[in-house]
């Protein structure tokens, strides 16, 4: 099989490594470059586990992306949203809303709400529930996730500050 | 008891830093230097097959396989990967009738995706490869997917200590007449004005758990036996390894991992033994095996769906005189848990209202399919499903109205519990549905939504359930806790309780934190090693924070005895007049005669010299608190759901608008974590109710193993949810904490069945109550 030469910038790094055509952005993530941050839940696109952010915005699914389809590109795992040593305010409001529970979810999740609020900064709950539509949690019921969001776009958007 | 501190209290759970960050390492992020990598090749043909032939020769010559291994390769013992058999005495399990009937590879294939060999390699690709090029041939065998199908009496046999594919029913010797009952059901049913009874099929619902199922083994240079696994269960898997592979304890280590959710999905073995097989098969090299989604679907076990009749008879005046029972439940391939769900679905049916005579029987048959075992509710949702919509069609023959009937006629305290014998010792029930109801608005509801005749109807429905704080008396309940007190007066609580994300290490903590009086942040609890954890059953059976918190209690309590002790020795004074205030012990009403929790932890670890005396300075040995705990009861929580929907008449559609639960918690020792079960358990609950079944062809063959296929309800599906958290501390409960793990799934299930009768007047017998169901109850109804 056909192999690439593809440099990644992951979490503001810069990582060149070689892949197969055939080699998710998963396998390329966990398995060549160690960011086990980024999970495998169903490899299909269903449960949004792999959730990456593409230039720091648009959220993708790394099971159902070819890595080399990725040369030159920006990726952000949930390893790379802290600032500084603080979370990110996304990550903040994970924690304080008891939005996490196993945890499985949890990096695609926060990955998936950073770009659902970069898109809407003040969603409504419907939006908010519409957008984290492809992303499965199994332990929460979306109940404290819901609002982990909503409390992060306004802590992004200033209210109450 | 004075005012709490941490208990109650709303602290930051331990895990989540690292959860949110992504650090937290999951079974399949760990890596071994030298890894390889395991493929089992399953047989994907056929659910019932007899292996004529298998070749490996090819994939032996693939590129980076290191081994093929086929059913001989292996050890050659049986097993039974579920752990029930090790929390019964030998005795009882003899009464039960268990067997060891899986092996690590077969050639008798029983269901679809049954494991015939396996492949190591230097990667996870190569060894997929590899087990691409097995080659197997098959005699296809009779396919038996129902109880119905099973005990057909030329029905080929699953195995030959169990006639008629009967894998278990109630032991005649523990259950005369194989029932679970009390009281003469056939002479009540006589004084019945009101009989209702049907027949009805609960489902086989899928704990999709977020992490599929990731393991790895090393057979060490030690000779030790290593395995890293999510389970939920870390020293029965150690004592079930070390059994199968005929290994002392000392020479089995289980590393638990952070767990990616279980509700009962990892509860016992589930690959541990296969990953095993691998490891032992090349000694001093780590084996990772990682089970795709599909895979780990057809291999975990499955909630038990069957075929479950009732029949209960009321008298005029509402008085439940009879209930009988029978849940035939279609066991899958393996016998695994084929007694403790078949006794417990009865049991729950039993501990709930005051029939005069109550008759359940159990039954579990082997079938062509994958195997069943615990999840969340064990049995409990099933019951729910049935037992209260028959309530409900009781309610609606005698004109009562189904909350003041449920008040008047739920077991309470005094009353025999799910466990006939054990009376409940608090029960808030009544609160519950008195909270509910005037949450959801009720009565006004129920008047409204009578008599509806357009397209899109509402109705709101209510359920209640009982279960249980750990499996006392039906199984051994026992938790060993350590405490390690540091010099620096910082406290490690070291047990075996798997956290398997529903924040069972968070509130340990907060009841470690409230018993020694020290603050949460010195705290630490430490679990996940086999070598350093005394004994503990696991994560099940809503135990954890129960029992797990009554050894952690105990064993800090111990703590806490002996700070007293030596500051009473160097005080002067009797233990009995001091009191600890911020970590430091005083003399009452003698504010200047006091010592630190901090010099008595650092004495007992410094046990210096006084240089000018020669005499040791403080008392010496470092404090240690130890608990082997067995709980006194299993204080049942007990819950209510009230659900409101709206069926749409034309498409079938059911949506839920709002679920109300309020539950009987005892203490809630952390309210985010346990609304965080509420809510989680009603997101399944309704799965179970509307959406979740896992469907096979009529050649076994299964359908819909993937997230693809199997619908769960999303983001955008829930409804609108209120917890009601009613705090009734439980005498028995650390703090009065009650568990409630399971509970949350129960009620959601039968509410919604109801609020489906309300709207369109016509129960849906099967789960999932999918539209097509819907539509054919109105035709049918339409016709009569």
């Amino acid at each position: 099989m056909k192999k690439h030469a593809i440099t990644l910038t992951v979490n503001g790094e810069e990582r060149d490594l070689i892949v197969p055509s055939n080699r998710t952005l998963l396998d390329a993530l966990r398995d060549d470059l160690g960011y086990t941050d980024t999970k495998y839940g169903c490899g299909t696109g269903e449960c949004g586990a792999c959730t990456v952010l593409v230039d720091g915005k648009t959220s993708i699914n790394g099971c159902l992306t070819l890595a080399a389809t990725m040369d030159g590109k920006s990726i952000t795992t949930a390893a790379g949203l802290a600032r500084d040593g603080n979370l990110h305010p996304v990550q903040q409001a994970f924690i304080d809303n008891d939005a996490i529970q196993c945890g499985f979810c949890t990096p695609g999740m926060v990955l998936k709400a950073v770009s659902i609020l970069d898109e809407n900064p003040n969603p409504t709950e419907e939006e908010i529930r519409h957008g984290l539509e492809g992303s499965i949690c199994r332990c929460t019921g979306y109940t404290k996730i819901v609002d982990a969001v909503q409390d992060a776009s306004n802590r992004l958007s200033g209210v109450g500050e | 008891m004075g005012e709490l501190k941490v208990v109650g209290k709303k602290v930051e759970r331990v895990d989540v830093r690292s959860k949110v960050t992504g650090g937290a390492l999951y079974a399949a992020d760990v890596q071994l230097a030298g890894m390889l990598y395991g493929k089992i090749v399953r047989c994907y043909d056929h659910a019932h097959a007899r292996v004529t032939s298998l070749d490996l020769s090819e994939a032996v010559k693939c590129k980076g396989v290191i081994k093929v291994l086929g059913p001989k390769d292996v050890t050659q013992k049986e097993y039974n990967a579920s752990v029930l058999d090790m929390m019964v005495s030998a005795d009882m399990r003899g009464v039960l009738g268990d067997i060891d009937d899986q092996s690590i590879f077969t050639d008798h294939v029983k269901h679809y995706g049954d494991a015939i060999a396996a492949v190591i390699a230097t990667s996870e690709e190569a060894a997929e490869r590899a087990a691409e090029k097995i080659k197997a041939t098959y005699e296809e065998l009779p396919v038996y997917l129902t109880a119905d199908d099973a005990k057909q009496p030329d029905a080929l046999q699953f195995r030959p200590e169990k006639p008629g594919n009967l894998a278990f029913q109630l032991p005649e010797m523990a259950f005369p007449n194989n029932a679970y009952a009390w009281g003469e059901v056939d002479d009540s049913f006589a004084e019945a004005d009101i009989i209702v009874e049907d027949s009805f099929y609960v489902s086989k619902q899928k704990q999709c758990q977020m992490e599929p199922g990731s393991y790895i083994a090393l057979y060490d240079d030690q000779k030790r036996l290593n395995c890293w696994t999510s389970t939920q269960m870390p020293k029965l898997v150690q004592k079930k390894l070390a059994n199968l592979y005929e290994l002392p304890m000392t020479r089995v280590k289980i590393h638990t991992t952070v767990i990616g959710g279980g509700f009962g999905a990892r509860l016992g073995m589930v690959l541990e033994p296969e990953t095993c097989a691998l490891a032992m098969a090349v000694p001093g090299r780590p084996v990772k095996l990682l089970s795709p989604r599909e895979e780990d679907w057809l291999t975990s076990p499955s909630r038990h769906p069957g075929k479950y009749w009732m029949k209960m008879g009321f008298k005029k005046d509402g008085t439940p005189v009879a209930c009988d029972a029978k849940f035939e439940n279609y066991k899958g391939a393996y016998y695994v848990d084929a007694s403790g769900t078949a006794f417990t679905t009865g049991a729950w049916l039993g501990g709930m209202y005051k029939f005069d005579s109550l008759r359940y029987r159990g039954e579990s048959y082997y079938t062509n399919q994958s195997i069943c075992g615990a999840f969340r509710g064990y049995g409990n949702p099933q019951t729910n499903f049935v037992m209260e919509q028959m309530v409900d069609r009781g309610c609606a023959q005698l004109g009562a109205d189904p909350i003041e009937w449920r008040k008047k006629w739920h077991k309470t305290i005094g009353d025999d519990g799910w466990c006939i014998g054990v009376p409940y010792n608090s029960c808030a029930l009544d609160e519950c549905l008195d909270r509910a109801a005037e949450a959801i608005s009720w009565t006004e509801k129920r008047v409204k939504y009578k008599n509806q005749t357009g397209v899109k109807r509402r109705g709101i429905g209510v359920a209640v359930m009982n279960h249980t704080s750990g499996a006392m008396p039906m199984l051994l309940e026992h938790t060993v806790c350590d405490v390690l007190l540091h010099q620096d007066a910082t406290a490690t609580i070291n047990l075996a309780c798997s956290d398997m994300g529903q924040g069972s290490h968070t509130t340990l903590r907060q009841v470690a934190a409230e018993t020694l009086d020290f603050p949460y942040d010195d705290i630490h609890i430490a679990t996940g090693d086999t070598d350093a954890a005394g004994f503990d059953i696991g994560a099940h059976a809503s135990r954890t924070l129960y029992v797990g918190g009554g050894a952690v209690k105990q064993a800090c309590e111990d703590v806490r005895r002996q700070l007293f002790d030596r500051a009473a020795l160097e005080l002067e004074e009797d233990a009995s007049n001091l009191y600890m205030e911020d970590k430091i012990i005083h003399v009452k009403g003698a504010s200047n005669k006091s010592i630190s929790v901090q010099t008595i932890a650092d004495q007992g670890v410094n046990n210096f010299m006084n240089p000018e005396t020669g005499e040791l300075i403080g008392q010496p040995g470092q404090i240690q608190g130890y608990a082997s705990f067995f709980p006194p009861h299993n204080a049942p929580p007990f819950g209510a759901t009230i659900a409101e929907v709206e069926v749409d008449t034309e498409t079938g559609e059911v949506k839920v608008i709002e679920l109300v639960n309020a539950h009987d918690v005892g203490r809630a020792i952390h309210p985010g974590v346990v609304e965080g079960q509420l809510d989680g358990g009603a997101q399944q609950g309704l799965g179970m109710a509307l959406t979740e079944e896992t469907y096979f062809d009529e050649k076994g063959i299964c359908l819909n193993n993937s997230f693809t296929d199997y619908k769960m309800f999303g983001p955008s599906d829930m409804p609108k949810m209120t917890n009601i958290l009613v705090e009734n501390p439980d005498p028995t409960g650390p703090f009065g904490a009650k568990g409630v793990g399971e509970a949350g799934i129960v009620p959601p299930v039968g509410a919604t069945a109801n609020a489906i009768f309300n709207a369109i007047g016509v129960q849906i017998l099967e789960a999932p109550i999918t539209p097509e169901k819907i539509l054919k109850a109105l035709e049918e109804k339409n016709n009569a």
